[in-house]
């Protein structure tokens, strides 16, 4: 800091080194006059031993080691001037750098919130997830015993337990709303580091005993949202599930748990599972989920996170933690009767995954789109780059005569050269400023566009050191990427070219020296400006195909409503008047034309999965391929879904309790469990002998989603199944489905107030859910694509403008021996054509390979799609023309006697 | 300039002035006085090399300067060794020592 200083004081010094200089000078006039010397010639000889004094001065300023910051203090200055006097040129440009660094540091934003930022945890590297391992994908649930166990069997190493986040119902003093609630072992806050925010969180002694203490730890985000941070809120007892609860505290400021991108309310002990009535996510082998699930190692639900100190990953900790799960894996397979599940079972192995960032689903969904996305906007800032230098470069030559005069002044070339990039420099730092503010609005509206539903994916994007350092490195990136080039182009043209033909140029001299830069610019442009738009095709085409994609049952016009019967409190025995009192009341909304039910839903993302399956006939099987989805589903089902069944018959009301269990069964899993027998009248289940006569085929529906595969699946009628409980109710209506939602959400109030209704939409939008992703894709892409096609338009147009202005004599000359407007009109229009031409079949040649890189993201289209590959040509090249044609026009205009006559 | 003097090796200027001002306070033109009379006019200082050079040390701390009045009535600024000019200065002389017996030892047994 001590440069500051001196830069400060930099006038005190200027005058101290006068003084100091003068005051030698006279000592030495002294001496010379003592000598004997007339004082005039003292003085000349003291003067002229030192050579002059400007020399000293600059070299003592050079010690100072202050010079380089004045110099840059006047190229600011200087620069700004400059700016201050092309404010057209100077608002264009920093207004394309602040979308084009606010796009990437939008980007950014969200890239890193997701993928990069550690947990808000004490030392998050040392945490671990257990990972069953074996499978074809992770699995990270474990049963209560086993937790137990490895805390047992490793005793220096703190293991906690959290459940899956579940709609949890909440009230305090009122109404109960749909919150999402987690239930956490005892040590889970303290094995995280997680300390309260008010109040305390839940510490091993509420975890004493099974059942008990109802006790709930809000999340900050919660605390601030519903009671404004009322510190009165801890002590309260509130009801969830319909238990009353003590809320003790709130969880430290920014943590909401361990999954990345949800916004988690509250945290309950795991020991109030079997109370609170959670039964969410799951895995049972030889259990019963209506007794408390923490007894029971047959019930897999938790995950596990563990931490590692430093050095203990080396160690024989690991290795001991793996070798105590295999145990455990071993004495389950034992149990198995069936050798091929025995065999399944055993190829599963403990791994430890690194938790630092935490988990996320969206991860897995959104880190490759991110990847292409984060390109695209590299893509379009390249764009503006190659943009600004080709403008630079233009009013770069405009201001050729104030160079080379410097240049015949004296200054350096190098001097020249910096002048110019700190002017870049300048306007890539404004840029800067202006784009954090639109990285800021853009990262919130990336998280709404790739959000599933109304309400934004809640991502904290904090506004922090990472993205104001990200912001500022790709300004300093950008200002040099597109400063430095045409300011080291400029220096050397300049003396020669200003001095020497002044104003007039002809293009013969021009285009040797700066036309072929200028047009590689151009190309540059054009060929990202191709790629950027092909892909914004692919995906705009890919989002297209997959809502024409057939779902294989009616989207429009059915309305499905979502509750949670289970957590209103209606028990088993209460379910089928519940069920009835509502499907009498959806069937008297106007416009419907049948209704039914369902357990998991169609387009749910809920499933229900049966592995080991018997078939009648078959050698038994076991494996991945050998699971079903299974549905139970009302009366009308299929007619209310508008799936048509292919062979057999439906569910009728003689399917009772106490009759044979029937199924219908779907194309895929008649193909791939009874392949060319006619499973009509056949047998399949769980057990032997097979407990489900097949009835009836259903035709193939895409119940996922159109992007995901259809998978076997069998429906059973609730008839037969009382114990299941539905979440779902269709209508099918023969009026607008809006009007017809509305009037279902109102009626299933009305019939029963304590229902917790989640939404009630058309399966439609559950279907636009699915394909968020490319939707996000496909908007963003056309988006970036469109600012990269106006962007090269515009420096096309520039560009073209500025050659016709330099060339007026030229095609003066040209029209005054007789050329038509129309061939000088052309002229210009071909060299555009060829320059465009030539970026275009370079930009094919990326184009190809970068969509066959994305190519996982794209849908019913090939990466050499020729439809995409022409109407991004083909668009391009009508707009370069569009953007070459008024040049062009202008040029045709040329007056021949003014043109000649300015010279 | 004479050719009969020789010109400052790069560096030791720097060392030059340590070692005249290790003795006590002196201005500028002093410290140019000394360097020329101890050398008995052998090393001139070049003065436009003088003034920077003062300049950088006092930027590393290698001196300190304050303003005085001469008993002629001149305004001078006075160049006083630091601590860490006085440890800079005793390891640039051990440094040249070592070099100049070096240099006088290839002298003696090269031929």
């Amino acid at each position: 800091m001590r440069w500051l200083m001196r830069l400060i004081r930099r006038n005190r010094l200027e005058d101290e080194l006068d003084r100091e200089l003068a005051s030698h000078v006279e000592a030495e006039v002294e001496r010379l006059i003592a000598d004997g010397l007339t004082p005039s010639e003292a003085r000349r000889q003291a003067l002229a031993a030192f050579g002059g004094l400007e020399p000293i001065r600059e070299r003592a300023r050079d010690a100072r080691g202050t010079q380089w910051i004045e110099h840059l203090w006047q190229d600011l200055r200087y620069g700004a001037r400059v700016l201050r006097r092309a404010p057209g040129f100077t608002l264009a440009a920093i207004a394309s750098l602040a979308i084009g660094i606010g796009a990437n540091t939008a980007m950014f934003s969200v890239t890193d919130a997701l993928l990069f930022r550690p947990l808000p945890v004490e030392r998050p590297h040392e945490l671990v997830f257990l990972n069953r391992a074996g499978y074809s994908e992770p699995i990270q649930r474990f049963s209560y015993p086993a937790l137990q166990r490895f805390r047992q069997g490793v005793a220096e190493v703190p293991f906690a337990g959290n459940t899956s986040i579940a709609r949890t119902l909440f009230s305090v003093d009122g109404p109960s709303e749909l919150v999402l609630g987690q239930l956490v072992t005892g040590d889970w806050f303290d094995v995280l580091g997680v300390r309260a925010e008010a109040g305390r969180v839940i510490t091993a002694a509420d975890t004493q005993e099974l059942g008990g203490k109802p006790v709930v730890v809000l999340s900050d985000d919660f605390w601030a949202r519903r009671f404004a941070r009322d510190p009165a809120v801890i002590g309260k007892t509130v009801t969830i599930n319909r238990v009353p609860i003590t809320v003790v505290g709130v969880a430290a400021r920014g943590f909401s748990g361990l999954t990345i991108g949800t916004r988690l309310d509250c945290w309950l002990p795991v020991t109030m599972q079997h109370e609170l009535g959670y039964y969410t996510n799951a895995y049972m082998e030889d259990a019963d989920d209506r007794k408390p699930w923490l007894t029971q190692d047959g019930i897999e639900f938790l995950n596990i996170v563990a931490r590692l100190p430093d050095g203990m990953a080396h160690t024989a900790v690991p290795a001991r933690m793996a070798a105590l799960h295999r145990r455990s894996v071993d004495s389950q397979a034992e149990k198995l009767a069936d050798p091929e599940r025995r065999e399944f079972k055993r190829r599963e192995y403990l791994e430890l995954i690194s938790a630092w960032r935490g988990q996320s689903p969206l991860r897995e969904t959104f880190t490759e789109p991110l990847q292409v996305l984060m390109g695209a906007a590299a893509f379009v800032l390249l764009i503006g780059c190659a943009n600004l230098a080709s403008l630079i470069l233009a009013r770069g030559a405009a201001r050729s005569r104030e160079l080379s005069l410097r240049l015949s002044l004296g200054a350096s070339r190098g001097r020249i050269v910096r002048q110019l990039t700190t002017e870049s420099l300048l306007l890539a730092g404004l840029g800067g400023l202006a784009a954090v503010a639109v990285a800021r609005w853009g990262a919130d509206g990336l998280l709404r566009l790739a959000a599933t539903t109304r309400t934004p994916i809640p991502l904290s994007l904090p506004f922090d050191w990472r993205l104001i350092a990200f912001a500022g490195a790709a300004s300093l990136l950008t200002g040099l990427a597109f400063g430095l080039m045409p300011a080291l182009r400029l220096s050397r043209a300049g003396l020669v070219d200003g001095l020497k033909t002044g104003s007039r140029s002809t293009s013969a001299s021009g285009r040797k020296t700066r036309v072929p830069f200028g047009r590689a610019l151009i190309i540059a442009q054009v060929t990202l400006a191709l790629t950027l738009l092909v892909g914004a095709v692919a995906f705009v085409r890919t989002f297209k195909n997959l809502l024409a994609e057939q779902s294989g049952f009616e989207r429009e016009q059915v309305v499905s409503a979502r509750f949670e019967t289970q957590l209103a409190g209606f028990g088993k025995e209460q379910w089928p008047a519940l069920s009835q009192r509502l499907l009498d009341a959806a069937r008297r909304v106007p416009g419907v034309r049948s209704a039914s039910l369902g357990v998991t839903g169609t387009l749910s993302g809920v499933m229900r999965i049966g592995g080991g399956i018997v078939v009648e006939g078959q050698p038994p099987h076991a494996g991945p391929e050998w699971t079903l989805r299974e549905e139970q589903v009302g009366d009308d089902f299929f007619a209310t879904m508008g799936m048509p069944l292919v062979r057999g018959r439906d569910f009728r009301l003689a399917d009772r309790v106490g009759t044979q269990s029937v199924a219908v069964i779907n194309e895929t899993m008649a193909r791939r469990f009874f392949g060319d027998v006619d499973p009509i009248g056949r047998h399949f289940g769980y057990g032997t002998p097979p407990e489900f006569e097949v009835v009836g085929i259903v035709r193939d529906a895409r119940i996922d989603g159109p992007r995901s595969p259809v998978p076997s699946l069998a429906y059973l009628p609730l008839r037969q199944h009382p114990r299941n409980v539905a979440n779902y109710l269709y209508i099918r209506v023969t009026n607008a489905p809006e009007a017809a939602a509305n009037a279902l959400r109102a009626a299933l109030a009305s019939a029963e107030p304590s229902l917790a209704i989640r939404e009630v939409v058309t399966l439609g939008e559950l279907t636009g859910r699915t394909v968020a992703r490319e939707r996000l894709m496909s908007q963003l892409t056309s988006g970036f694509g469109l600012l990269a096609l106006a962007v090269a338009a515009l420096g096309l147009y520039a560009t073209i403008s500025y050659s016709v202005v330099r060339r007026t004599s030229e095609l003066g000359v040209r029209l005054a021996l007789g050329a038509s407007p129309g061939s000088v009109r052309w002229l210009v229009l071909r060299e555009t054509l060829l320059v465009v031409g030539a970026g275009c079949v370079i930009g094919l040649l990326f184009a190809v390979p970068a969509l066959r890189y994305v190519g996982t993201l794209l849908f019913g289209l090939s990466p050499g799609d020729p439809v995409t590959l022409v109407t991004a040509t083909a668009t391009l090249l009508v707009v370069s023309v569009l953007a070459a044609l008024i040049p062009a026009m202008r040029a045709a205009r040329t007056d021949p006697i003014r043109a000649l006559r300015s010279e | 300039m004479a050719s009969d003097r020789s010109d400052l090796l790069q560096g030791t200027l720097d060392m030059l002035i340590l070692k005249v001002l290790n003795r006590g306070p002196l201005h500028g033109y002093a410290i140019a006085q000394r360097i020329g009379a101890i050398s008995r006019a052998l090393l001139q200082v070049p003065q436009g090399s003088l003034y920077p050079a003062l300049h950088r040390l006092e930027n590393k701390r290698l001196l300190s300067a304050a303003w005085a009045r001469t008993p002629s009535g001149r305004d001078v600024k006075v160049y006083r060794l630091t601590t860490k000019g006085r440890r800079q200065l005793s390891e640039e002389v051990a440094d040249w020592e070592r070099l100049a017996e070096a240099i006088r030892l290839i002298l003696q047994t090269a031929e």
